[in-house]
């Protein structure tokens, strides 16, 4: 029972390959750590020591990096059984400090489709390195309440390649139906996931992006929280999300991809933030998150979550590091 | 039953009017420095200790009272009838019935609320509320993580699950976890949040300094002249509130370093000197019908009137932590006919100076008035010479849930000496703001 071919938000049909299952992460990382290797040597991770700046002659892009395009499949996995997930749900909903139940958070249900998205970044036909790809933005649609016990299925792809100052960016796609449910529907979950490969460039980039523009003077508002961030934190979150990306790990394993320290999970901190919002989302919203600086763990990091003028406005939300004065993260929280 | 008919209870549609509470008196112990005089005092012993010098004042050894009520906001779980134990060791009637409550710094004072509303009501003639607090003996709790893995052994009926559960615990899972004065839902201690709330209304250093040392200054007077003679029962070597520093000077606050807000945008104004130091202590007060008190033989202090309490929307930044008090108390007035203007003593908890001096500035405020208390502009002015006159938390110190205890007490005798001099009636306002963006008020009258 395979749906109507996706398209990508460029209008590109896609083939539907209907995986088995949801893949395990931890097999997918392997692959992507050694195909990431392979593509990235040299370009992607140029602090490595003894590699430099040179590419390295087994680079499958080839020099030019103009002819970069995306593999046109979409995965899809069906008769996803979520009944046996209560216990997972309620870790992932104790550490990012939502209320422990089983309706799950919108970003649950990133944690749930994100092996999809990364079966489609370890294709061997995917223009771009898993590891070393830096999480720019992501926002997410949450159309109605996900409860554990729902059959779901799940699509993702990749689509539009475009350029950025200092590299190329991609979108990860993933959609969340009820199984057995209308294909003509929008999906009850839609996440749409940013990323930067450092260093790839596209031929006919201007390498400019509304995304990395320089940044005014920024003066932090009053904070409403503080999160106090331990060591462990990226430990924590990857061992529920299954994101086990070692700059989350350990400064040893951050250190090797150009970070003083480890650093959170981009979707641990916008997960918290989603939490702080509070019951005033509802049971379907609209949650974007851009990031900035990392946060380098541990870190002590402050955050205002604003409600805005008006009914069913929504709340904005900022995090900062208050003694430097820089901005790590900021989005939106919108009732739909 | 019901002496007096007020128009509040006709309005409330009630046949009979409820009766008078009044405070009787009160006693507590003096408060000590955590981990000072009463590093060892448990919250059973600290309470125990306030009710046996209350029993003994009013001789009720052996007296049945309709309840006693009061709570510890740090508390261990083995406490869980800590009110009905200490009534239990004291030598009130064992068949006096006792049960605890808590309400973060606001406890003593819905405390005392709630026995006043049962001796109005008829359900009791007589009561105790209070409260008691320690740092110094606060409870130490283990992490999550060992706390799951044990309760999931202590469940397990097979050896290999016990050892399954076990082994779910990490090394860093063993580090104790000492009570935080945080708020759950922020992550910010109550300093940060009321630096914020100072932030915004712009209260200065020196403005706050001012009040700390009033505070200092008024309750050293207090103690020099006896007004705490009858109040308080010297406890474990200790006869006068030890955090006390009556040589202190404007001078010597202005040295103090912040220690609150200092990575906000605005300066830090918020030292150790103006603001709340953690403290251990207990306090008690009793409450009766007019008639109990005069079968008794016993005098009164004052009569409670009314209550209100409330809380504001803190989570977001809507409003600040401490200031549910600045709301309840123009609903509290509305419903008693009064204003500012009516009180000769203003009682407002300092937890921290600046908290005291937010409060007024937000009353003071017509914008604020109309936009977020409903009125039609500025709620008023307190006179600064009626404010805590007789000292208050800065000086005294905080024990969370003894200090409702200790503000009733002196607002009662301020009020009896103020009639008994001028031979008209008294007014005092109490105001005590608390965690969870809490807050009690009442209103005292000369009985």
């Amino acid at each position: 029972m395979t749906a109507a071919p996706p398209r990508t938000a460029d209008g590109r049909e896609l083939r539907v390959e209907t995986q088995p299952s949801l893949p395990g992460l931890g097999g997918l990382y392997a692959r992507g750590a050694a195909a990431s290797g392979l593509i990235a040597a040299g370009r992607a991770l140029p602090s490595i020591p003894g590699i430099g700046e040179a590419r390295g002659p087994e680079t499958r892009a080839d020099a030019s990096d103009g002819d970069l395009t995306l593999p046109d499949v979409a995965y899809r996995v069906g008769g996803v059984r979520t009944d046996d997930l209560e216990r997972h749900l309620h870790d992932y909903q104790r550490l990012v400090h939502e209320p422990v139940g089983n309706t799950m958070p919108a970003g649950y249900l990133h944690v749930l489709t994100f092996p999809l998205t990364t079966g489609i970044m370890v294709r061997n036909d995917f223009p771009l390195p898993l590891l070393g790809m830096v999480h720019l933005a992501n926002r997410v649609e949450l159309r109605g309440p996900v409860t554990v016990g729902d059959v779901l299925e799940v699509r993702a792809w990749a689509e539009n390649l475009r350029p950025h100052r200092r590299g190329v960016q991609v979108d990860l796609v993933a959609e969340v139906r009820r199984d057995a449910g209308d294909e003509t529907e929008p999906p009850v979950w839609r996440g749409v996931s940013t990323h930067l490969a450092k260093g790839y460039f596209l031929e006919d980039g201007d390498g400019a992006s509304e995304a990395d523009r320089p940044r005014g003077q920024w003066t932090p508002p009053l904070p409403t929280g503080r999160w106090v961030l331990g060591p462990e934190t990226g430990r924590a979150y990857a061992a529920v999300s299954g994101d086990r990306n070692p700059i989350h790990m350990s400064a040893l394993s951050a250190k090797a991809f150009g970070f003083p320290r480890a650093i959170a999970h981009g979707m641990y901190s916008a997960a918290r933030a989603l939490a702080d919002v509070g019951p005033g989302r509802g049971d379907a919203y609209r949650w974007t998150v851009e990031f900035a600086k990392p946060v380098l763990l541990p870190a002590t990091v402050d955050v205002a979550i604003t409600p805005e003028e008006g009914d069913g406005a929504g709340f904005s939300y900022v995090g900062w590091n208050a003694r430097k004065g820089l901005r790590h993260f900021s989005g939106e929280v919108t009732p739909l | 039953m019901a002496t007096r008919q007020t128009a509040r209870a006709q309005s409330a549609g009630s046949a009979q009017a409820p009766r008078d509470a009044v405070v009787v008196g009160a006693n507590r112990i003096p408060f000590a420095r955590a981990g000072k005089k009463y590093a060892d005092a448990s919250n059973q012993e600290m309470f125990t200790a306030a009710l046996e010098g209350l029993v003994a004042r009013y001789g009720l050894q052996g007296e049945r009272l309709g309840e006693v009520v009061g709570g510890a906001v740090l508390k261990h779980s083995r406490d869980f009838n800590l009110i009905r134990e200490s009534v239990l060791g004291s030598s009130l009637s064992p068949n006096t019935p006792a049960y605890d409550l808590q309400q973060a710094c606001a406890t003593g004072l819905e405390a005392t609320i709630t026995i006043a509303n049962k001796i109005r009501l008829g359900q009791v003639d007589s009561g105790i509320a209070g409260g008691a607090d320690t740092i110094s003996d606060a409870p130490v709790a283990v992490s999550e993580g060992l706390r799951r893995a044990l309760l999931e052994a202590g469940h397990a009926k097979t050896w290999q699950a016990r050892a399954k559960a076990l082994a779910r615990i990490r090394p860093a899972d063993l580090k104790p976890l000492t009570p935080a004065t945080d708020e759950p839902r922020t992550g910010l201690s109550m300093g940060e949040h009321q630096a914020i709330t100072t932030a915004r209304w712009g209260i200065s250093r020196e403005a706050q300094d001012e009040i700390a040392l009033a505070s200092h200054h008024h309750l050293a007077e207090a103690w020099d002249s006896g007004f705490f003679d009858d109040l308080v029962t010297p406890f474990r070597g200790l006869s006068r509130d030890d955090n006390m520093r009556p040589d202190s000077s404007a001078e010597k606050l202005a040295g103090l370093k912040p220690v609150f807000g200092r990575s906000l945008e605005t300066p830090a104004t918020m030292t150790a000197g103006n603001s709340t130091p953690l403290t251990d202590g207990a306090s008690t007060v009793l409450l009766g019908s007019r008639e109990w008190a005069e079968s008794h033989d016993l005098p009164v202090l004052a009569r409670f009137v009314d209550a209100e309490t409330a809380a504001v929307d803190f989570v977001h930044g809507r409003e600040g932590l401490l200031m549910a008090p600045v709301h309840a108390v123009p609903r509290l007035l509305a419903r008693n006919g009064l204003t500012l203007e009516d009180f000769d003593f203003f009682e407002i908890h300092e937890a921290f100076a600046s908290t005291v001096l937010t409060t007024l500035a937000a009353w003071e405020d017509a914008d604020y008035g109309k936009n977020e208390l409903g009125l039609s502009g500025a709620l008023g002015t307190v006179d600064r010479s009626k404010l805590n006159v007789r000292g208050s938390s800065l000086a005294a110190g905080h024990p969370f849930a003894a200090t409702g205890g200790r503000i009733v007490a002196t607002a009662a005798k301020l009020v009896a000496e103020k009639a008994a001099e001028t031979g008209k009636p008294a007014r005092a306002l109490v105001s005590v703001c608390a965690a969870g963006g809490l807050g009690a008020t009442a209103v005292l009258e000369s009985a």
